[in-house]
């Protein structure tokens, strides 16, 4: 049974009376060690290096939250009445509810389908397949290994394998991409980018070896994009012998079974002769057949092993860089002996907690958005002469909105209603030729790009979206009684805070001046609210 | 395996007698109808010439006087004369003997620049010429005198052949469109749409019609080349198009490998309605293929050779006395490992070209 | 607070042309005439008003068959070289109309660079190949774009027509930021939504934006400026492609320049790349793909040919015509030259050993070549030219001295061209 299904009248007791016991359990943990939101603070305050900006607003904190865990814009009201709200940790509230959200799920599915597959292209199974995984919350080892071998027979996994079949495929003249297979296995999982160092070891980073690439290679080089089934799928050929490569500078041929940078070699057992398959493929039925020695799934299994830091690491540093906008270790996929993470312990720290916590993910999403660090403001301390060093973290960074936040924020703050799923699909697909990068870019930071800028100016459907409507914003704004209330509701409803004084003035010197219609000035004003810097980032 | 095809095989199979190594590269090799020479032209602006009337290719010193590339020849059909043309607008005409050859006649300026083409008409009275210029010239053979000229196409003119009738001419161009013309009067008779062998591709057009064969009665005509899938590095599948010279209809379209093979570069079309032909494509693939036209594929098929750029058939003689009682083929290739970005520096420090081995086969079961 | 004080960067001035005008839209204040001639000024606008044009071959233009033929030559090919208006010089008889404007021009037939691959290539080139120091270099476009500014137009300054999809390319830019990208106009077309919509007037629109600054200048008060600049920048290209829109309107050329310059992709961009510099971006890239021929070489070159031919002998006829050749750099050249041997797809392969590359206008001597190839064409037979050099030359002709001037990755100061290499003294006026 689910909270969502209890009769409302217990449920709302019961609820609470969750949340007051965990606010009061998530501070101290059973042994009454310090939480690990509070120590990541102090590592954090250890080393900033100078003044750190106050603690974010309530406004400024709700928006940031409600897009990282939900993707969504609150109403005005429930803007105003948070930010009114008066009960000591209210934050905390506002994180454990969004965290139960339904819309919880379709976020981190968006995010980790951009992360995974960097716009490759789509598949509804591999979407579904992440909503309901994060839907349970399921361990990241646990998605991990099924999508590092998936299961074509499990209906409710089997989309996993579209991390295979997006670089499998066949673009136009391009065949399919297993060097990309090979780099994003390391890349994703391991937090190594192991690309440069396919014909001889990398020439700039020391730990990464030529073997590193070829020992992933012999784990994944044998799957082959299954073509009889219309979801996802994949079969993998037997791995007989170890892959031999040979450096481009040195000429010695060297041989590698499958293994992980810098971990053992796998060995590849005998196998005779028409004999590698515990149920062999049937032609008849074009069904696959199960290797006896599969190489994926022994790269499931050591890859998740606990014992191996750098997949604990990995997780950790990606969650940091959700919450935060900049991995400790910064590129992500360069972890290595010469690119140390800005703060060792606090990394450690992390991928401990996660290993220990069975990598529960909206455990660590948790303790994140608890953190001073996190909760911080984007606003600089004062009377700084620089701009304080992103790795400091002592001011909060901007960070980008991917392309599904931006349909769903923007029709959500201009009261746009259409629900006709055509119309929906259409308008996704232009924000995403928009607002997505080109595939195989990963979308890291913020980037504004003059495309983006003409559309939000010039696009007629985006404009549209300002012009007076049924219940709309607009409409909604142009029905109140004085200028001052039409500023305030227009910055809660877009901006989600209260205008300052000067910023009122400003709005309403603009109402005033304009020679038109009272609705197309209105309208122009959330216009200039919405494609404005601070809409445009999540700050 | 048909019955069919096993008696064609009899008559063409190719066994290898030996190779001819010749440096820089050719792209072409002809015997004479006479069937004492052997003639190969390419890159250094000469055309070699070999005896091959012992046991052995002897080589005979060369035609000089040309330059650029030497890039077709095609011989008298009775009398011992070579006609040659080169990239820098030469056309020449050569008598050959067992000695040194000796110049007949040369007209230095016959065109602007490089002629893709020449043909003999098969009462040897006349030469016929075409270039990117787009003249299509005819000259007496007898003394290179100019008989006429025209222009007829809107693209660089890529090949050329003379109908075996002795009335007309074909000529076909870089966008694929062959015309018949009444050689004559330069009257246009009718056009064939090869267009399937050109692709505009970004700034080029590749391919085009680069050769145009009839059959021994002039009944059909075959353009070939290559059906272009990119430009650059040309890719594409080697290709025949073969059309009813009557109705300009497309009868057959004959494809000779896939995108790697790129293009059908030189095809032989017997007396008895046997197609040979060889491929060129990315450096090391190359095909010798032997078929007709109403069978579904080949009969007879190697890729043993690579970059086969001309191939030239020798009859039996007539003569009994002749040991040459099989026919004989002479396929221009390539040195394998032709390719590589780079510099390539030989023992002696010294930067390598590349090579053309000539094959020479005889022709079906053992005597 | 006032609304335009966002449009103040502080370590950097604009003399715009509307403030050097004294035009209505902006103010006329100090800048009267007689201002403008104190030599600060003076040297302020002769640095801006030089641009560059850089013609990109992409894929390995054949040395042999365009700038340095070797007729009659073992690995020579089957074209004949042409006299040009400069006497002694030939060039490949596939370039008739260049040979024409040769006096304009100066020809490096000594180049030998390191990289024979294209994925690393062309970006090295574009580069300058300097010393590794673990950053990435901006493109030359990049460089240019931050070492002059932008031009007196208030365009982007580094801008791209190209083959194929537009978009905005950051990563030129490299370590100076994405500011510097270039911004690339898909076959020479307009961004999307360029045109203002009619239900907004020019007045409302003018508007909008004003108040959308307003809203922004408070948002960035005391906030990282990275984020508000980069915002705040491609705003304000978007609005000047607007209020530039004709800019990109092919009708408006004369049917004589469209056949002049041809109407296959490469003359329609060279066209419209003309007209950016006639309205004075800094530094306009046009280029060319399809030119790797490792198969079919010498047919490739000779449809590809004519077209370069046409076009570049019409921009240089054009841009000498109207003086702007004067400070107006032209450089065309690939990522490498293609190989003297000839392989059995009767195609050249990668040659970065010795090969060619082509120059004319500011800064750069007339009616000249510089250096040459052995006979056989196939290695340097005088001193080699890097990229490097190269950079180091293109600057000077700029009015830049590497040796005085550095960039600025985030106050770690860096050279602009490799450090240990230098000007090719021969080429520059």
């Amino acid at each position: 049974m689910t909270i969502k299904n209890m009769n409302s009248r217990i449920a709302i007791p019961i609820v609470t009376a969750c949340l007051v016991f965990w606010v009061g359990f998530s501070s101290l943990s059973v042994f009454g060690q310090e939480s690990l939101h509070a120590r990541i603070d102090r590592l954090i305050l250890e080393r900033t290096g100078g003044e750190v900006s106050h603690k974010s607003s309530d406004a400024e904190f709700l928006r940031r939250v409600s897009l990282d865990f939900v993707s969504h814009i609150p109403s005005a009201k429930d803007a105003r009445s948070f930010i009114e709200d008066e009960t000591p940790n209210k934050r905390q509230f506002l994180i454990d509810r969004l965290l139960a959200d339904d819309r919880y799920a379709i976020r981190m599915a968006d995010v980790f389908n951009v992360s995974l597959i960097e716009r490759r292209s789509k598949h509804e199974e591999w979407i579904n397949y992440l909503r309901s995984s994060f839907s349970s919350n399921k361990p990241w080892d646990d998605m991990v290994r099924e999508i590092v071998a998936p299961d074509s027979d499990n209906e409710a996994n089997r989309g996993a394998a579209f991390f295979y079949t997006a670089r499998l495929e066949r673009y136009g003249q391009n065949p399919p991409d297993v060097p990309g297979l090979v780099r994003d296995v390391g890349r994703m999982f391991l937090g190594v980018d192991v690309a440069c160092a396919q014909c001889h070891d990398h020439l700039f980073i020391n730990d990464y070896k030529q073997v590193d690439y070829q020992g992933l290679y012999a784990f994944v080089g044998n799957t082959v994009l299954r073509q009889d089934v219309k979801f996802p799928a994949i079969t993998e050929n037997p791995l007989l012998t170890k892959v031999a490569f040979k450096s481009v500078f040195e000429g010695v041929e060297k041989m590698t079974g499958p293994r992980l940078p810098g971990g053992p070699e796998i060995e590849i057992p005998e196998q005779n002769q028409g004999e590698e398959f515990l149920i062999p493929p049937d032609k008849k039925i074009r069904a696959p057949g199960v290797l006896k020695f599969s190489p994926i799934r022994a790269l499931s299994e050591s890859l998740t092993r606990s014992d191996k830091p750098e997949f604990s690491k990995n997780i950790a540093n990606r969650l940091w860089w959700i919450m935060m906008g900049r991995g400790l270790v910064e590129p992500l996929d360069m972890h290595h002996s010469g690119n140390p993470a800005s703060h060792p312990e606090l990394l450690d720290l992390l991928a401990r907690e996660i290993v220990e916590h069975k990598f529960d993910i909206k455990w660590m999403l948790r303790e994140l958005a608890l953190s001073d660090t996190y909760q911080r403001s984007s606003i600089q301390p004062t009377d700084i002469a620089e701009p304080p060093l992103a790795a400091s973290y002592r001011t909060a960074l901007e960070r980008p909105l991917l392309s599904e936040q931006w349909i769903t924020i923007l029709r959500e703050v201009t009261g746009e209603a259409t629900t006709d799923p055509k119309t929906l699909t259409e308008w996704q697909a232009r924000f995403d030729k928009i607002f997505a990068n080109p595939p195989k870019e990963p979308e890291l930071n913020v980037a504004p790009t003059v495309k983006a800028a003409l559309f939000l100016s010039n696009d007629r459907v985006v404009l549209s979206w300002f012009d007076r409507k049924d219940g709309n914003l607009v409409d909604r704004l142009c029905k109140l009684d004085n200028t001052e209330a039409i500023v305030d509701e227009a910055y809660l409803s877009i901006l989600t805070r209260l205008p300052t004084v000067v910023e009122r003035t400003d709005m309403e010197h603009f109402l005033d001046k304009f020679k038109g219609p009272r609705e197309k000035s209105i309208g122009q004003m959330a216009w200039a609210l919405a494609a404005s810097t601070e809409f445009f980032v999540n700050h | 395996m048909n019955e069919s095809a096993e008696l064609l095989l009899d008559r063409y199979e190719p066994h290898e007698t030996g190779q001819i190594v010749v440096e820089p590269q050719v792209t072409e090799a002809r015997f004479s109808p006479c069937g004492r020479f052997l003639a190969a032209t390419g890159f250094d602006a000469r055309v070699r010439l070999w005896s091959i009337t012992g046991e052995k290719p002897t080589e005979l010193p060369a035609i000089v006087g040309h330059n650029g590339w030497v890039h077709s020849i095609a011989y008298h059909p009775t009398e011992s004369i070579l006609y040659s043309s080169d990239s820098w607008g030469q056309i020449r005409a050569t008598r050959l003997t067992d000695e040194a050859p000796q110049e007949h006649w040369t007209c230095p300026t016959a065109h602007d620049g490089w002629i893709r083409q020449i043909d003999i008409s098969s009462d040897g009275n006349l030469l016929a010429s075409a270039a990117p210029d787009r003249d299509i010239c005819l000259w007496s053979t007898r003394d290179g005198s100019l008989i006429t000229k025209w222009k007829g196409h809107d693209e660089d003119i890529q090949s050329l052949r003379f109908h075996p009738g002795g009335n007309l001419l074909a000529t076909g161009d870089a966008r694929g469109l062959v015309k018949i013309w009444e050689f004559r009067t330069g009257k246009l008779i009718r056009e064939f749409d090869a267009s399937s062998l050109w692709l505009l591709h970004r700034l080029q057009d590749v391919g085009g019609a680069r050769l145009i064969r009839f059959n021994p009665i002039g009944t059909q005509l075959a353009c070939g080349g290559v059906k272009p899938s990119s430009g650059g590095t040309v890719q594409g599948e080697p290709t025949l198009l073969v059309f009813d010279t009557e109705t300009s209809e497309l009868k057959a379209n004959l494809t000779f490998g896939v995108a790697n093979d790129c293009y059908l570069q030189d095809v032989h079309w017997t007396d008895d309605d046997v197609l040979i032909c060889v491929t060129s494509g990315t450096p090391g693939a190359g095909k010798l293929i032997m078929r007709r036209i109403e069978d579904e594929k080949a009969f007879y098929e190697t890729t043993k050779m690579p970059n086969c750029m001309s191939v030239s058939l020798l009859s039996e003689s007539s003569d009994p006395r002749n040991a040459r009682q099989s026919k004989q083929l002479a396929v221009v290739t390539t040195n394998r490992n032709s390719n590589g970005n780079g510099r390539r520096i030989n023992k002696n420090g010294e930067y390598e070209g590349n090579n053309s081995p000539i094959f020479l086969f005889r022709l079906g079961k053992k005597v | 607070m006032n609304p335009n004080s966002s449009l103040c960067m502080p370590n950097e001035h604009r003399l715009s042309r509307r403030r050097l005008l004294g035009t209505a839209a902006g103010a006329v204040g100090a800048f009267g005439l007689g201002g403008l001639l104190q030599p600060a000024v003076a040297n302020e606008l002769s640095k801006k008003d030089k641009q560059v044009l850089f013609i990109w071959i992409d894929g390995g233009m054949s040395q042999f068959e365009s700038w340095d033929p070797k007729p009659n030559t073992l690995f020579g090919g089957p074209f004949r070289a042409i006299p040009t208006s400069v006497p002694g010089v030939h060039i490949s008889e596939l370039m008739p109309q260049t040979a024409k404007q040769m006096h304009h021009m100066a020809i490096v037939r000594s180049l030998c660079t390191q990289d024979n691959s294209h994925s690393a290539g062309v970006a090295r080139i574009q580069r300058g190949d300097p010393k590794n120091r673990g950053v990435t270099y901006p493109y030359f476009g990049s460089a240019v774009s931050n070492l002059l500014g932008p031009g007196s137009s208030n365009l982007p300054s580094y801008v791209w027509i190209k083959p194929g999809s537009g978009g905005f390319i950051h990563e030129d830019a490299g370590f100076l930021g994405p500011k510097y990208g270039a911004l690339a106009f898909g076959d020479g077309k307009p961004p999307e939504n360029l045109m203002r919509p009619e239900s907004i007037s020019e007045s409302e629109d003018e508007a909008r934006h004003q108040l959308r600054g307003i809203v922004n200048a408070h948002y960035a008060n005391r906030r990282r400026p990275v984020v508000s600049e980069a915002n705040k920048y491609v705003f304000d290209t978007a609005r000047t492609l607007m209020h530039r829109r004709e800019l990109f309107d092919e009708t408006a050329f004369s049917e004589r320049d469209r056949e002049r310059y041809g109407t296959h992709e490469f003359g329609r961009h060279m066209l419209i790349g003309r007209k950016m510099l006639e309205a004075g971006v800094r530094f306009v890239k046009v280029n060319s793909y399809g030119w790797d021929t490792h198969g079919d070489n010498f047919n490739g070159h000779l449809s590809l040919m004519p077209k370069f031919d046409q076009a570049y002998s019409a921009v240089i006829e054009d841009l000498a015509a109207s003086g702007m050749l004067d400070h107006v750099l032209v450089i065309a050249m690939s990522e490498f030259g293609r190989t003297p041997r000839i392989n059995g797809h009767i195609g050249r392969d990668h040659w970065p050993e010795s090969w060619s590359l082509a120059m004319a206008g500011c800064g750069v001597k007339k009616g000249v070549v510089v250096g040459k190839t052995n006979d056989k064409g196939t290695f340097v037979d005088s001193d080699p030219l890097d990229i490097g050099h190269m950079f180091h030359t293109w600057f000077r002709a700029l009015g830049i001295d590497p040796n005085e001037t550095q960039f600025s990755n985030a106050g770690q100061p860096l050279p602009i061209a490799h450090d240990d290499l230098h000007a090719c003294e021969e080429v520059l006026a």
